[in-house]
């Protein structure tokens, strides 16, 4: 085979791939289905350094509050066995510093935005979210279940009642689509799932961080200033699986899956389980060329399996 | 900032738990003084932020302490092995040219603080060196663990100190004169008494900081650092605002 050809045929199969992998998630179109996590890629510009972030799906950023908060103090993370815990503590520069600074310099990257919202009440929930109404943030994602605030986030998501209640109250301001980001720090999963979705949710994300802390035995204290964080990495993967494949049999919403997500094998077992696009956070650090690394991994895989579309992946977990 | 394989080329002991290294770098790569590496290590998750202890011809030095399972897998790299290498990053040290006048150059550094202060005395002592002053005062918890004095000798006088505090040495050549600028990167404690000596004589000084990393690129925000506003105090990223940081604006815990 000459060259020719070959660069005809990979041209080829390049083009149709790349259509194949389009997905439509809650009205928004995105190229591919892979999306970075909140939290773990900055307001987007931090890797754009390394590489063109727009090879993303689309981006998820730092979580954002109606005030700037300063975050946890110091030590804010530990290594654990296959992942790590952190207690960043929602450290952002407020909502309306994020839409004057940083939010023009990632909208001119073209792929789309979803902002990640946090609040310690009802009202800030709100005020947030409609202060991003008129920007270009294309979908809004609903941190409910950060389990590093003290006075807040946490009982947001502890029950299907106040899961409902906080989506009910949102869900009436969002322009955007409005994806209800869930914690795995619940009994049933299932249940809160169906409290977003009937309460107006147009898709949910999830696994958040798992609550967990780290012991200094020589001084006999916590490793974490703040006592507790939240565990990420491929530690949480199975829990992950687990809890998207629940929740996917339950909503029909879309779901979007993330847990420990480091290769693109990992990203079609998420599929399989039922997510319709899936998030990746803490791999960026271990790799980080992890999102147009991934990316290619699971075009591989769908080219080597045989896979002709999205939708013949998404939920065909033969249980 | 590119993410790259390194080869090991070389590796040796240079003290006690202390080893050296060269990784040979696929890709042109000029890390400058202050800047540090990322770097992938064997049987843990994360990668290790580790300072660059030299560069030249494709081959970025490294010194490593073995402290924790991290360390010790980089220390245990041998000739020929490979691993990934996110480098240069962060802020490197004020060098071109150094801040604060025409005065003597001053680097005090504790332990494994002093790696980066190798690099940055060997760039000082080529581009001002014939014509200021540089003076090091080296701190290391016993004899065993001492390495980079010859070294730092190249570009001026040294003073060593182990055992006690290397901060006693700068106090009292303060009697004699009067520096510039100081450059440092040590244990907090010694940075802290640093501060403080800077404070008491109005000195201006530029600290290498340490902290425990995540992505090592700024998005992350695990590896904080408090330092002084108008309105009171913020937290700082080591990798990306830092690690260089001002001295007299951090404010340590």
């Amino acid at each position: 085979m000459n060259s020719d050809n070959k660069n005809d045929i990979a041209q080829r199969g390049g083009v149709s791939s790349l259509r194949m992998l389009e997905t439509n998630l809650c009205g928004v179109r995105l190229k591919n289905p892979l999306i970075s996590a909140s939290g773990t890629f900055g307001f987007g510009m931090e890797y754009d350094r390394l590489y063109d972030v727009s090879c993303w799906g689309a981006l998820t950023l730092k979580g954002l509050t109606l005030k700037p908060r300063a975050g946890n103090p110091p030590r804010r993370m530990v290594e654990t066995a296959s992942g790590m815990l952190n207690s960043v503590g929602l450290q952002n520069p407020g909502v309306d510093c994020f839409i004057r600074d940083d939010l023009p310099r990632i909208a001119e990257k073209g792929v789309p935005i979803i902002a990640n919202v946090s609040g310690f009440s009802e009202e800030e929930y709100v005020a947030v979210i409609r202060r991003l109404a008129d920007t270009s943030v294309d979908l809004i994602e609903l941190n409910i279940s950060c389990p590093n605030v003290h006075c807040g986030g946490t009982h947001f998501a502890t029950s299907p009642e106040s899961v409902g209640e906080i989506t009910k109250a949102v869900r009436a301001h969002c322009r955007q689509p409005l994806i209800v980001k869930l914690s795995p720090n619940v009994t049933d999963i299932s249940a809160v799932a169906m409290a977003a979705e009937e309460n107006g949710a147009d898709g949910i994300s999830l696994i958040n961080t798992l609550s967990g802390m780290a012991v200094d035995l020589d001084k006999r204290t916590p490793i974490l200033a703040n006592v507790t964080g939240g565990l990420s990495g491929p530690a949480i993967k199975p829990v992950a699986l687990r809890m998207v494949w629940q929740a996917s049999r339950t909503v029909k919403i879309p779901v979007v899956g993330m847990g420990g997500i480091m290769t693109g094998r990992d990203v079609a077992e998420f599929m399989t389980a039922g997510a319709k696009a899936v998030m990746i956070g803490t791999a960026n650090f271990i790799d980080p060329m992890s999102g147009p690394r991934i990316l290619r991994e699971f075009e591989e895989y769908l080219e080597e399996s045989g896979t002709t579309s999205l939708a013949s992946l998404i939920g065909s977990l033969k249980v | 900032m590119i993410d790259q394989i390194a080869t090991v080329a070389s590796n040796r002991l240079i003290a006690k738990d202390t080893v050296e290294m060269e990784l040979r770098l696929e890709n042109e790569t000029r890390p400058l003084p202050g800047q540090f590496a990322h770097i992938e290590a064997k049987g843990v998750f994360l990668r290790r932020p580790i300072s660059v202890a030299g560069y030249a011809d494709g081959l970025l030095r490294v010194i490593i302490q073995r402290v924790g399972k991290g360390s010790y897998a980089l220390s245990e790299m041998q000739e020929g092995e490979t691993t990934r290498v996110l480098a240069p990053l962060g802020n490197p040290f004020p060098t071109t040219p150094p801040p604060g006048g025409d005065g003597p150059l001053w680097i005090v550094g504790g332990g494994i603080g002093v790696a980066p202060l190798l690099y940055l005395g060997k760039k000082l002592s080529e581009t001002v060196g014939a014509s200021r002053e540089i003076r090091s005062f080296l701190g290391f918890r016993e004899p065993s663990l001492v390495f980079g004095a010859d070294e730092l000798g190249g570009a001026g006088e040294v003073e060593l100190a182990t055992g006690g505090l290397v901060t006693d040495l700068p106090e009292r050549a303060l009697a004699k004169e009067t520096p510039s600028v100081i450059f440092t990167c040590g244990p907090t404690g010694m940075l802290r008494a640093v501060q403080k000596i800077c404070a008491a004589h109005n000195i201006l000084a530029y600290a290498s900081l340490e902290e425990h990393m995540g992505c090592g690129v700024g998005a992350c925000l695990v590896c904080s650092c408090k330092v002084r506003t108008q309105s009171g105090y913020e937290y700082k990223r080591v990798c990306y605002d830092g690690p260089v940081f001002s001295l007299s604006e951090v404010i340590f815990g």
